[in-house]
């Protein structure tokens, strides 16, 4: 079996999230595929490339999200597509996040900007077992509120989740924005500061609590050293890193992290794991 | 790979001119590959008889493993665009061919090769050679000045018990010849003398004799602790800044380096992509780019990062990187030594 060759899958809808950031809605004919929370698909097109994407939303009746920002070649590529249109994927890869693990325990989220895609999963997964956890978190940080994705679920999320959003700046609505919709109370709750200083907001049991963060690389960095000093293990703390990645199966080499694969042992490890590794922040 | 497990593991001397004989007889069945001179150069290619082979020759520019079994460039898919996108997919196919006269350290870079395009997932076109390929390998007396084999056991002997096919020790005008695979056994079943105990002690004089050449060595021992602790020596800078040029010839003579690149090739009408894999080297400016940012945008970063994937980064596969065979040193253009490197970081830690 090959495993690079990929399937086409057509665009069952679009969702613009953001002003540069939309949620495909992908069906494949022929893939009867499961994936779990933070797995990923090569997502892409002959003649442009593929990129490595995470899912945004499981396999449910055939149909699977990937929610993208348009950014490089490929997803410029994507960006262009519209309803009824073919891409082509291949997947899922990789190890996702660890829920099982998480069972009993308290939960803390921790996403920034295009970092909460891969953790919608999780949140999905987590409210439809809420008895199985703890008290949960969502810190989510964006560069400002136009920034935000998956606004319209957050109603949603809170009836059981605690979600504290905060922004590096405030902004009116752009006019573009699907944001524009008066009475958005969450813009009204969103802080102005960096994830990190949400970290003051939260209690945590340590030795019960389990942590997913996922952002940019610098982000990541400072919310695991402020979670360490709240106590938790670097073994409970769990990080989603990007690198460059042109097979997905660990041959071609691109997302080795000091001898790890990023793409097959991870995307998600524990801190424990990388924490201090050579060309990375964490 | 190299058949069932049921077999005689026989050792025999016998006489060199009869295994070229059989193995011109093979011929006809097997795509011959073995070194030749071509020049002052040893070279692996594929022969017309075995009067061509260098049996003797020191080291090759290219491994016969990246030359023969793991391709520079393969090509993957077609895929045609005629309303609507038809993708076609390139056959693994491969025809059968015996590599002879591998050296210890290429064999063990092949069985290095294995853990990563036959380890947790299978790359259909590298098992489809290697799998159609009869390795003889050949243990190594001609020591170089950039061998260290030795310090890091891929040799000069080899040690390996599977993988390979035969294993030839040179005896004068007889080959010590250890079977090391059923078909092995079938294909080469020469009449010859039983290797005994004076024989294998021989064999183990010639090897001490071998081990008394090397020049270059490395202690392995604490390597990992060693650059873990070193991330941020000077010898990354001084050497990245002072003489490395990012050329990647070290990666692309190394019989270890296995990444590739995906590349998209259209047609000038558009209707027809192909997408093949080709060699891709670590040194390259926009290996480890990400939108936004590289992980590896220092020069010193992307030579650590050859450096150690050879010496350390061992929780890869649980074995180092390197085989010694010495060949990025050879082949630097301004004579960065890997060694030197790990030398250079250990007496400074002895000073310190």
């Amino acid at each position: 079996m090959n495993r690079l060759k990929p399937v086409r899958a057509r665009i069952q809808g679009i969702k613009k999230e953001a002003l540069d950031v939309k949620t495909y809605t992908l069906s494949t004919e022929s893939l009867p595929f499961s994936a779990r929370p933070g797995q990923f698909n090569m997502v892409g097109f002959p003649g442009v490339g593929e990129a490595p994407i995470s899912f945004s939303a499981l396999v449910r009746e055939n149909c699977f999200e990937h929610t993208i920002r348009s950014a490089g070649r490929v997803t410029g590529y994507l960006d262009g597509l519209k309803e009824g249109d073919e891409l082509f994927v291949r997947g899922p890869y990789g190890k996702g996040w660890p829920l099982r693990e998480a069972e009993g325990k308290g939960i803390l989220l921790i996403a920034g900007g295009v970092g909460i895609a891969p953790l919608r999963p999780v949140i999905r997964g987590i409210l439809e077992k809420r008895e199985l956890f703890d008290t949960v978190y969502l810190i989510y940080g964006a560069r400002n509120e136009n920034h935000m994705l998956f606004t319209d679920e957050f109603k949603i999320w809170k009836e059981e989740i605690l979600l504290f959003l905060t922004v590096d700046e405030k902004s009116k609505p752009h006019p573009g924005s699907p944001h524009r919709k008066a009475g958005d109370k969450w813009r009204r709750e969103c802080h102005i500061g960096l994830v990190t200083d949400m970290l003051d907001k939260v209690t945590i049991y340590p030795e019960r609590t389990i942590a997913f963060v996922c952002g940019p690389e610098i982000m990541m960095r400072f919310v695991c050293r402020g979670l360490l000093f709240m106590g938790i293990e670097p073994s409970s703390l769990y990080v989603s890193l990007e690198r460059r990645m042109k097979c997905g199966i660990a041959h071609c080499g691109h997302c080795q992290h000091y001898g790890l694969f990023v793409c097959k042992d991870g995307p998600v490890f524990s801190y424990k794991q990388v924490r201090g590794l050579p060309d990375g922040l964490l | 790979m190299t058949g069932g497990n049921t077999f005689r593991k026989s050792k025999r001397l016998v006489p060199k001119d009869m295994l070229f004989h059989l193995l011109d007889s093979l011929r006809k069945k097997y795509r011959l590959i073995g070194p030749v001179l071509s020049g002052d150069q040893a070279v692996f290619r594929e022969l017309q008889s075995s009067r061509e082979l260098f049996m003797e020759y020191r080291t090759t520019m290219l491994s016969p493993g990246k030359l023969f079994i793991y391709r520079a460039k393969e090509d993957l898919f077609r895929f045609h665009n005629n309303e609507g996108i038809k993708i076609e997919e390139a056959p693994p196919v491969s025809e059968k061919q015996i590599i002879i006269g591998v050296h210890p350290c290429d064999t063990n870079a092949i069985l290095y090769l294995d853990r990563t395009f036959m380890g947790a997932y299978k790359d259909p076109y590298y098992e489809a050679r290697r799998k159609n390929t009869v390795i003889i390998s050949i243990n190594c007396l001609q020591v170089s000045e950039n061998c260290f084999c030795s310090s890091v056991g891929s040799g000069p002997f080899l040690k390996a018990e599977r993988g390979y096919d035969m294993l030839l020790t040179d005896f004068g005008d007889r080959y010590l010849m250890e079977i090391k695979s059923k078909r092995a056994e079938e294909l080469f079943n020469i009449k010859g003398k039983q290797a005994g105990d004076r024989d294998m002690e021989i064999k183990r004089d010639i090897e001490k004799s071998v081990l008394k050449a090397f020049t270059k060595t490395i202690s392995v021992e604490g390597l990992d602790g060693l650059f873990l602790r070193n991330m941020d020596h000077p010898v990354w800078q001084r050497t990245a800044e002072e003489r490395c040029l990012s050329c990647s010839n070290c990666v692309l003579v190394c019989p270890t380096c296995f990444c590739y690149d995906l590349v998209d090739e259209s047609s000038m009408d558009m209707r027809t992509t192909r997408r093949f894999r080709q060699l891709d080297a670590c040194q390259d400016m926009r290996f480890a780019g990400v939108y936004g940012g590289n992980f590896r945008q220092r020069r010193s970063a992307r030579l650590r990062q050859f450096v150690t994937h050879k010496l350390n980064q061992t929780v890869q596969y649980g074995v180092y990187g390197t085989v010694g065979c010495g060949r990025c040193i050879t082949w630097c253009p301004t004579g960065i030594d890997l060694t030197e490197m790990a030398k250079e970081i250990r007496r400074s830690e002895k000073d310190g």
